[in-house]
């Protein structure tokens, strides 16, 4: 049973989900304003938040911003439709993911899914990645640059991850979709571009340059650098 | 050929074409140079009337104008009995030279002798052959003078001059001097017009722009306010233009509002039942996804209907059917209603009503409103307590009102919050209780019926704590 932490102000939807999540293995517990949503996520009780933004008191994203400051536990960002500003904003504070309301709840397990299949994957106990000046340790979670280490939510980590390993070879952005959030891209999809852009002001801390370079037909490439220093 | 040139000069060509089209077009130059050519003509006509003014010569001029014309004359014949006619053709040359007068010599038998303009002078000189007697006229403005002269010799000659006098003479003789006059005269009734329709057209080209610019979209913008000062008809106009652009402004900004909270307000129900509906699809269906969309349902269909309303009573043109309605029973009849209610919770409704109060309005609308008023009161006060609904009239004979206080014990309202409380989907708190179903319509359709009905609604806080909401409608008086 995984414990997932529902963070939304209409108590009515909060307890049908309860019931539809209970039904596919998630013991979904709610809260109903921003300031217990943020004590709670940081009980580490959860494997998840899924995170109104539209809150009474504390807001959704004042919620994620404290959050992310002491954790990088996976955040599911529900959105009203057309509110695309937020959705931005709430990718790049540091959510996984987002699900603009209403919602079908079967999308919304399958997000969940797939954000806790990237999470915890101790399937493959692989051997660490060395890219240039980057080594990443899927075993242990963790990615350095150099001696520093880096501090990435596990959307980042999966993004950098499949990044080492297909280095020097463009990913289209609707395959890293698929391998990083683990769904298609929809249309008018942004949110893999907001994952890369936020991976790219971590790895640019070190002043290599360009890590990830954009290329022209929807894509990324990820070219190695200061290997040989 | 040189093609480029040539399409150049069609260029050149349309440009102008384009600009004339312009000035034909500019309220500013047509109202200028109609300004400026009523001026001018008026000048004109002024002058040529008296050019061709033929009237009689006031005679205390008579011999002032003789006595010049006999000057120049005796020096006429006095140079054409020294030096004959080559003498006399200089010296009248000489007149036409420096003091742009014409002038010539007839024989005594009218047969010109010296100067260049002798034809113009011939019916003078016949009349003074005539009537020996001096012959003064006025032709195109000038005075002209001839008359009969004697030489040393004693022969008799015709001496015919023009004279400087007459409206002609005022222009100068100096060609030079006449542009200058002239051109002074344009340049400062130019001026005059020039200003007379920059104050008449400032304020038009002012107003295009504003309103230009709200077509575009600028709902904030407005025509120059200070302007609006003038206490003229065009001052009016802008300031009517900016009082529109400003009610403009609050519809739209209201409309645009309306619609970002209804979809608001309609995503939260929609979302329950899509997962309710996902539960009874999955067939894990339980009572509470049923009871919950039922709840649902009721709240799109009541919300819909407040909107509908909403939407009635801000349309305002179709005809809303006005009896006489006692609000007196009206008001106990909605309060026997919601004491049903408001008994599981332990609330009093303290009804005090006088004699019967009669208002000109539709029953059913006032019902909505009161009964929204009542409602909400009931729902806010705190159980337990009650809520007084008063009924009292008001008012001076002539302006006779009818007053409805409904007081809650409530939370009340933080007091930057009171205005506000009459917009559709205002809540207090950002809390949106989705218990309350249409909650955030009831108010703002009590304040639209009341408006209709030439009535005012305020809200204020009671002390210690709650809300008080007073409507004053007008009383019918028989």
């Amino acid at each position: 049973m995984e414990h997932v932490l529902i963070v939304d102000d209409d108590v009515g939807l909060c307890e049908l989900l309860a019931e539809r999540l209970r039904a596919d293995g998630f013991a979904l517990e709610a809260v109903h304003d921003g300031n217990s949503g943020l004590e709670r996520a940081l009980s580490r009780d959860h494997a998840l938040v899924v995170l109104d933004l539209m809150l009474p008191g504390l807001s959704g994203l004042d919620v994620l911003r404290s959050l992310r400051t002491q954790s990088q536990m996976p955040v599911l960002i529900l959105t009203a439709r057309g509110e695309d500003i937020d959705r931005i904003l709430g990718l790049e504070i540091g959510a996984d993911d987002y699900l603009p309301k209403p919602f079908n709840p079967r999308e919304l397990i399958a997000r969940i899914r797939a954000i806790l299949r990237r999470t915890t994957r101790p399937e493959m106990p692989a051997s660490p990645l060395i890219v240039g000046a980057l080594r990443l340790d899927p075993a242990l979670r963790e990615a350095w640059l150099r001696e520093s280490r880096l501090d990435l939510t596990s959307v980042e980590f999966a993004l950098l991850e499949t990044f080492l390993r297909n280095a020097g070879r463009i990913q289209s952005r609707d395959s890293l979709t698929e391998t990083v959030l683990g769904r298609r891209a929809g249309p008018f999809d942004r949110a893999i571009d907001v994952h890369v852009s936020n991976l790219r002001k971590k790895l640019s801390a070190a002043q290599e340059g360009e890590w990830i370079k954009a290329v022209r037909g929807n894509g990324y490439l990820f070219a190695a650098r200061g290997g040989d220093r | 050929m040189d093609q480029g040139g040539a399409g150049e000069w069609l260029l050149v060509c349309r440009a102008g074409r384009r600009s004339m089209k312009l000035i034909a077009r500019s309220l500013f130059l047509r109202i200028f140079l109609w300004f400026w050519m009523t001026v001018i003509l008026t000048g004109i006509a002024l002058v040529l009337a008296f050019m061709l003014q033929r009237g009689p010569i006031p005679s205390r001029w008579n011999g002032m104008l003789n006595n010049t014309a006999r000057y120049s004359g005796t020096i006429a014949i006095a140079e054409m009995d020294h030096g004959g006619v080559p003498a006399v053709s200089s010296y009248i040359e000489q007149l036409e030279r420096e003091g742009h007068l014409q002038a010539c010599l007839f024989d005594s038998s009218g047969s010109a002798i010296a100067g260049q303009h002798c034809a113009g002078f011939q019916d003078m000189a016949r009349r003074v052959m005539g009537g020996k007697t001096p012959v003064l006229r006025m032709r195109f403005g000038i005075m002209r003078a001839a008359m009969m002269l004697t030489g040393s010799d004693g022969r008799g000659y015709i001496f015919a001059t023009e004279l400087p006098w007459g409206p002609r003479a005022a222009f100068g003789a100096n060609h030079f001097s006449f542009l200058t006059e002239w051109g002074v005269a344009l340049l400062v009734s130019g001026c005059i017009c020039y200003l007379l329709t920059r104050y008449l057209t400032a304020p038009i080209l002012r107003l295009r722009e504003a309103s230009q610019q709200l077509a575009a979209g600028n709902l904030s913008s407005r025509a120059a306010p200070e302007m609006a000062r003038r206490r003229d008809e065009l001052g009016e106009l802008i300031g009517d233009f900016n009082g529109m652009a400003s009610r403009i402004e609050q519809l739209v900004i209201g409309q645009r509002q309306l619609i970002g909270d209804i979809s608001h307000e309609l995503r939260s129900p929609l979302a329950r039942l899509n997962v309710a509906l996902d539960l009874v699809r999955e067939g894990r269906s339980s009572d509470l996804a049923v009871d919950h969309m039922e709840r649902d349902l009721e709240c799109l269909d009541e919300m819909i209907g407040r909107l509908l309303t909403i939407a009635r009573l801000d349309a305002s043109s179709a005809p809303i059917q006005f009896t006489a309605v006692n609000l007196g029973d009206l008001i106990s009849q909605i309060v026997r209603d919601a004491e049903f209610e408001s008994r599981k919770r332990e609330i009093q409704i303290r009804l005090s009503a006088g004699e019967e109060y009669w208002i000109e309005g539709n029953p059913e609308l006032l019902h909505s409103a009161i009964e929204n008023v009542i409602r909400n009161a009931i729902y806010y006060t705190q159980t337990g307590t009650s809520v007084e609904v008063r009924i009292e009239s008001s008012g001076t004979p002539p302006a006779l009102l009818v007053q409805l206080i409904v007081r809650d014990h409530g939370p009340g309202i933080p007091e930057s919050e009171l205005v506000h409380i009459f917009r559709p989907f205002y809540r207090v708190t950002e809390s949106r209780d989705r218990q309350s179903g249409g909650a955030g319509l009831g108010l703002a359709i009590a304040e639209r019926v009341v408006r209709l009905h030439h009535g005012t609604i305020r809200a204020e806080n009671a002390a210690p704590h709650g809300l008080q909401v007073e409507i004053a409608l007008p009383l019918v008086h028989e």
